[in-house]
C-alpha cells in the first residue's frame, strides 16, 4: 500500500485551501489495523495491569458496600430529614451526564459529516455505555428494597398494579433504559466491522471464537455495507434526539417539583449542555493517558483534543449563562422563595460548594481560549480534571441546596455524606475505570473501518495531498 | 468458529464449486472492476470491503436498501404500543387518581411515546440491517481462503458466486484474471457438514439444563401446595420482632405476652359504653347492634339504589324496621340532671340545627322547608310536626337516637353536634310539645295576658 505521508504532520496549524489530516504519521490501511489491533494482540503493558488491579479493587470495595446497604438499608446514606436526595441521585446525574458526549461525538458529529469523530467515537461510546452503568447502579439500589426493582418496569406482578406513568422517575426508567440500549446498540453495530478485523488476525482458538461469535460472520460484502451504512445512519439519527431527551427527562425529575430552586423551565437544556460538558472533559480526561499507553497518537491527533477542547469551551459558557440566567430569573420573577433559594445558594451554608462550581466549570474552561493550552496535552487534562469536579459540584449544589432549605425555617437541615456516600462515589469510579480498561485491551479501541474511510490516501476519499516532492 | 481450515480428511462427498474470489490492493481498481462485472451482466456475485467504499454502489447498481421504511414501522408500532399501554394501564385496568388530574392525557404520555419509538426504531435499524444481510452466519465457505482474511484488514475482493446461471468456471476465471486482480482463486464447499464438537453440544446442554433448573423449581414450587412452612429468601417484613397473643416472653415477671387491662384505662373503642344511656339513649345495649344503625345506613344508600330496591317493599320493610326500633328499650328520663341552663342551651342550639326545617314551633314549617316546598313543588317531604300524636309518645332516648342518627331524610347530626347539645335539645322539644299542649285554665293571668298582646 501508498503510504500518506513520510514525515509527520503538524495538525494543529490550519493551511488554507488544504483539509488538515485526520491520521499522521505514514500511515496505510495495513499499519492502521496494526497500531488499533495491537493492544488487543500483544501482551498489555504494565500500566495496564497497575491501572486494572487499582480500579478492580474499587470496584469490590464498591460491591462490598452494595451488599452492606443491601442487608442493612439505606440508612447507611446520609439521606435524611430534610434531604432525602442526597448523594445517590446526585451521582446518578452525574454519571448519566457523563456519557452524552459518547452519544454526542458519534451520532450529531456524524450527521454533521465531522470526520474527526471517527477517531475518538468508538472510545467515546464506550465511555458512554460505561457511565450509564455506573448511572443506574444508584437508583438501582436506592429504592431500598432492590429484590423489588422489577415494580419500576410495566410488567405484571402478584399485585396486579401498574406503575404511575405520569411521575418524571417512571419516565427515567424508561429514557435511560432506552438510552443505554440504543448506545448500547450503535457502539456494538459500529464494533462488528472492526471485530471481524480481529478475528481474522487472531491466532488462539478462544479470540478467534469469541470474536468469531460476536462478529456474526461479517465478511465486508459491499451490499453488507450499503445497509449497515443506512442502519448506521438511521441509528445516529435517533440516538441524536434520544440523547437530547435523555438529560431533559433526569431534569424534569427537579423540573416537575415545586421547590424553589428546582422548579424551573432553564433545567433541560442547560443539564443537557451540562452533561455534554462533563462528558467531553471526561473523554478528553480517558482519552489523554489512553492514546499515549496504547500507543494511537496518531490517530487521536493533537488536532482531536483541540476540537473537543472547543466544545468545552462553548458547552461551558451555555453553563455558566445558565447560572447567570438562574439569579436573573430569580430576582426578575419577583417570588421571594426563589430569590432566597439562590442568595442562599452562593451565600449559604452550601456556599463553599458553589463557589467550588463556579471556579470550575465557568472560569476554568474559559482557559481554552488560550492557543497554548489548547493544544498542550497534560494543560487539557488538568482542566478536564477540574471540569469533571465542577459538574459533579453542579449536581450537589441543585441537589442539596434547594432541599436542605425550602419553604419553612423550621424544616431547614444541613446534609452531611456518610462515609458509605464516599466510598460508592469513589466505587463507581473503580467501575468505570474497570471497564473502559477491559474495553482498550479486548475491543477495538478506534473504529478502524471509519477511520480508513476518512484517510487521505492517493485514490481515497480525503482531499489531502502531500506538497510534491519537486517543490521542496 | 469461521476459521477451522484444516479439516481431517474423511471425505464423505464430492466438494462443489461454491464460487470465485479475485483480489485487489486498490480501492479504485476494485470500482473499475466491479463495472466491468455489471456491465458483463452477472447478478450473483459481490465485493467485499474493509470499509464502505463510496461510489462502489452505483458501479455495482445496489439498489436502494427498504431498510428506512422497516425502522419507520418499527418506530410507529413503539409510539403505538406506548399511548396505548399508558392509556391502558393508567387509565382503564388501574386507573390512578391524582388530585383531580385527568387518567390519560397526552402531555404526560410524551416522555414515554418518545422513547419507546425510539427504541423500537433502533431495535428495527439494527435487526432489520441483519436480517436483511442474512446475518449472523458464522459459517462462511470464503473464510477458508487465507487471502481472504486481509478484507477485513486492507484487500477488496470480488466474490462470484457459482450458482450465478452466466457462471462458468473456466470463463467467468477468465473474465476475473482479465480484470487485472493481484490474484484469482476458488472456494468450495465443504465434504463435511459443519458440526459442532461432540463435547462443545454436551457441555452446552448441560449447562442449559443447569440453568433452566432453578426457574423450573421455583415455578414448581409456586405451583404446588405443601404442609411444611414456606420459604422466605427476602423476609420483607414476614417476620416482626414483636409480642403476640398465646405466647409467652421475659419481658414481664407473669411471662405472658398478651397484657391485662391497666387500672384505670378505657380500652379503645369501649368509652362509650361506660354510660350507654348516655351516648345512645338506650337503657342497654341490644344484642342485635346493627338495629341502631339502620337508620344511618339507610342514609348512606346512593340515592337510586334506594329508589329502586324500597320503592316496592317500602311499607313491610320500613314498618319493620320502625317495630325493630320501637322495641328497643329506649330511656325515658335524661340521663342527666335537667337545669335551666340546658332548658336555654337547648333553645339555642334547636335555634340553630333544627328551626331551619322543623319551625320555630316544630310544626314542621322551617324556612327551608317552605322553600323547599315552594321549589320543588311536591317532591319534598315536609318534617314531621313534633306535636303530632306519634311523636309525643316517643320516649326521649327515642328522640335522641334520631337526632343523633337522622331518619327518612333527615341526616344524623351526631358529627356536629356533641351529646350533651343534643340532649338539651331534647329536652328544649319536650318543652315545646308540653306548650302545644296546655290547658288554658292552667295559665296564670299575666301569662295569658302577655300571650295575648303577643302578635
Amino acid at each position: 500500500m501508498a503510504s500518506v505521508t513520510t514525515e509527520p504532520i503538524d495538525t494543529i496549524t490550519e493551511v488554507p485551501g488544504k483539509r488538515t489530516p485526520l491520521v499522521t504519521g505514514t500511515h496505510d490501511y495495513g499499519t492502521v489495523t496494526e497500531a488499533v489491533c495491537r493492544l488487543a494482540e500483544c501482551k498489555a503493558p504494565k500500566a495496564w495491569y497497575i491501572a486494572l488491579g487499582f480500579s478492580a479493587s474499587l470496584v469490590g470495595m464498591l460491591f462490598g458496600l452494595v451488599g452492606y446497604l443491601i442487608i442493612t438499608g439505606v440508612g447507611v446514606w446520609g439521606n435524611r430529614s430534610p434531604v432525602f436526595w442526597g448523594w445517590p441521585i446526585v451521582n446518578f446525574v452525574f454519571w448519566v451526564g457523563i456519557g452524552h458526549a459518547g452519544t454526542l461525538i458519534s451520532a450529531i458529529l456524524f450527521l454533521f459529516r465531522q470526520d474527526w469523530r471517527t477517531g475518538i467515537n468508538r472510545a467515546a461510546e464506550a465511555m458512554t455505555i460505561f457511565a450509564v452503568v455506573c448511572a443506574g447502579l444508584f437508583p438501582g439500589i436506592h429504592i431500598g428494597r432492590v429484590w423489588l426493582a422489577y415494580w419500576l418496569f410495566p410488567i405484571p406482578n402478584q399485585m396486579s398494579m401498574w406503575p404511575n406513568f405520569r411521575s418524571p422517575l417512571l419516565w427515567d426508567v424508561f429514557a435511560v433504559s432506552t438510552y443505554a440500549t440504543v448506545s448500547l446498540l450503535f457502539w456494538y453495530m459500529g464494533m462488528i466491522p472492526d471485530l471481524a478485523t480481529l478475528r481474522d488476525r487472531a491466532t488462539g482458538k478462544i479470540q478467534q471464537f469469541a470474536y468469531g461469535l460476536f462478529s456474526l460472520g461479517w465478511n465486508g460484502s459491499s451490499r453488507h455495507w450499503h445497509r449497515y451504512e443506512r442502519a448506521y445512519l438511521l441509528l445516529a439519527a435517533l440516538a441524536a434526539p434520544l440523547v437530547l431527551s435523555v438529560h431533559t427527562i433526569v431534569s424534569f425529575d427537579f423540573a416537575v417539583s415545586q421547590l424553589p430552586g428546582w422548579h424551573t423551565t432553564i433545567f433541560p437544556p442547560y443539564f443537557v449542555a451540562g452533561a455534554v460538558f462533563s462528558g467531553f472533559a471526561m473523554v478528553l480526561t480517558l482519552m489523554i493517558p489512553a492514546r499515549s499507553i496504547c500507543g494511537i497518537k496518531d490517530l487521536l491527533t493533537d488536532r482531536h483534543l483541540e476540537n473537543m477542547t472547543k466544545v468545552i469551551i462553548a458547552t461551558g459558557s451555555m453553563v455558566g449563562y445558565a447560572y447567570a440566567m438562574e439569579f436573573f430569573i430569580a430576582w426578575y420573577g419577583g417570588n421571594g422563595y426563589e430569590t432566597f433559594a439562590f442568595i442562599n445558594r452562593a451565600f449559604g451554608p452550601y456556599a463553599w460548594a458553589y463557589w467550588i462550581m463556579v471556579t470550575c466549570n465557568v472560569i476554568s474552561p474559559q482557559l481554552f481560549w488560550f492557543k497554548k493550552i489548547r493544544t498542550t496535552p497534560w494543560m487539557i487534562f488538568v482542566v478536564c480534571i477540574f471540569v469533571n469536579i465542577g459538574m459533579w459540584f453542579e449536581r450537589f449544589v441543585i441537589t442539596v441546596t434547594s432541599l436542605s432549605r425550602d419553604f419553612l425555617p423550621s424544616s431547614w437541615g444541613y446534609f452531611k455524606p456518610t462515609i458509605v456516600d464516599v466510598l460508592m462515589l469513589i466505587g463507581s469510579f473503580g467501575l468505570f475505570m474497570t471497564l473502559f480498561l477491559l474495553f482498550c485491551k479486548f475491543m477495538p479501541m478506534v473504529a478502524m473501518a471509519e477511520v480508513k474511510s476518512v484517510m487521505e490516501t492517493p485514490h481515497g476519499h480525503g482531499d489531502y495531498q502531500p506538497d510534491p516532492p519537486e517543490s521542496h | 468458529m469461521a476459521t477451522t481450515i484444516e479439516q481431517p480428511e474423511k471425505i464423505k462427498a464430492e466438494p462443489q464449486l461454491l464460487g470465485l474470489l479475485a483480489e485487489f490492493d486498490d480501492p479504485h481498481a476494485l470500482i473499475e472492476a466491479s463495472k466491468k462485472v455489471r456491465d458483463a451482466g452477472y447478478s450473483k456475485w459481490d465485493t467485499h470491503t474493509p470499509f464502505p467504499l463510496h461510489g462502489i454502489d452505483e458501479a455495482m447498481g445496489i439498489k436502494w436498501t427498504i431498510l428506512p421504511w422497516i425502522v419507520a414501522c418499527c418506530g410507529l408500532m413503539g409510539g403505538t404500543i406506548a399511548v396505548g399501554m399508558q392509556y391502558w394501564m393508567n387509565a382503564v385496568d388501574y386507573p390512578f387518581i391524582i388530585s383531580g388530574k385527568p387518567l390519560f392525557s397526552i402531555p404526560a404520555s410524551i416522555p414515554i411515546t418518545f422513547e419507546l419509538s425510539v427504541l423500537l426504531s433502533a431495535f428495527g435499524a439494527f435487526l432489520g440491517m441483519l436480517g436483511l444481510n442474512q446475518l449472523p452466519k458464522l459459517y462462511n465457505p470464503m473464510f477458508k481462503s487465507q487471502a481472504f482474511r486481509r478484507v477485513t484488514n486492507d484487500r477488496f475482493f470480488i466474490s462470484m458466486d457459482a450458482t450465478d446461471p452466466k457462471f462458468s468456471e473456466i470463463d467467468t476465471g477468465e473474465f476475473l484474471k482479465s480484470l487485472n486482480p493481484l490474484h484469482v482463486e476458488d472456494f468450495w464447499s465443504d465434504v463435511e457438514s459443519p458440526k459442532l464438537p461432540r463435547s462443545l453440544v454436551l457441555g452446552l446442554s448441560l449447562v442449559g439444563v443447569l440453568l433452566i433448573m432453578p426457574p423450573a423449581l421455583v415455578a414448581y414450587k409456586r405451583s404446588t401446595t405443601t404442609n411444611t412452612p414456606r420459604i422466605h429468601i427476602v423476609p420483607d417484613m414476614d417476620f416482626q420482632p414483636k409480642l403476640k397473643t398465646q405466647n409467652t416472653t421475659s419481658i414481664f415477671a407473669d411471662g405472658r405476652e398478651v397484657r391485662p387491662h391497666i387500672e384505670g384505662t378505657i380500652p379503645r373503642g369501649q368509652y362509650k359504653d361506660d354510660n350507654i344511656p348516655f351516648y345512645y339513649g338506650l337503657k342497654v345495649l341490644p344484642e342485635d347492634q346493627d338495629v341502631i344503625t339502620i337508620a344511618v345506613q339507610d342514609e348512606q344508600k346512593p340515592a337510586d339504589e334506594k329508589a329502586a330496591d324500597a320503592k316496592p317493599a317500602d311499607p313491610a320493610a320500613a314498618a319493620a324496621e320502625v317495630d325493630k326500633l320501637a322495641k328497643l328499650p329506649w330511656v325515658t328520663e335524661f340521663p342527666m340532671p335537667v337545669t335551666d341552663k340546658m332548658m336555654a342551651r337547648g333553645k339555642e342550639r334547636y335555634r340553630i340545627y333544627c328551626s331551619v326545617c322543623h319551625g320555630l314551633g316544630g310544626e314542621g314549617d322551617g324556612l327551608v322547608s317552605l322553600r323547599a316546598m315552594e321549589l320543588q313543588q311536591g317532591t319534598w317531604v315536609r318534617p314531621a310536626s313534633y306535636h303530632t300524636e306519634n311523636v309525643r309518645k316517643l320516649p326521649v332516648g327515642r328522640l335522641f337516637h334520631t337526632i343523633s342518627n337522622g331518619v327518612r331524610k333527615m341526616p344524623g347530626y351526631a358529627a356536629q353536634i356533641p351529646p350533651e347539645d343534643r340532649w338539651a335539645i331534647v329536652l328544649y322539644l319536650r318543652a315545646l310539645q308540653k306548650s302545644h299542649q296546655i290547658d288554658a285554665k292552667d295559665l296564670r293571668k299575666e301569662e295569658v295576658e302577655k300571650l295575648r298582646t303577643t302578635k
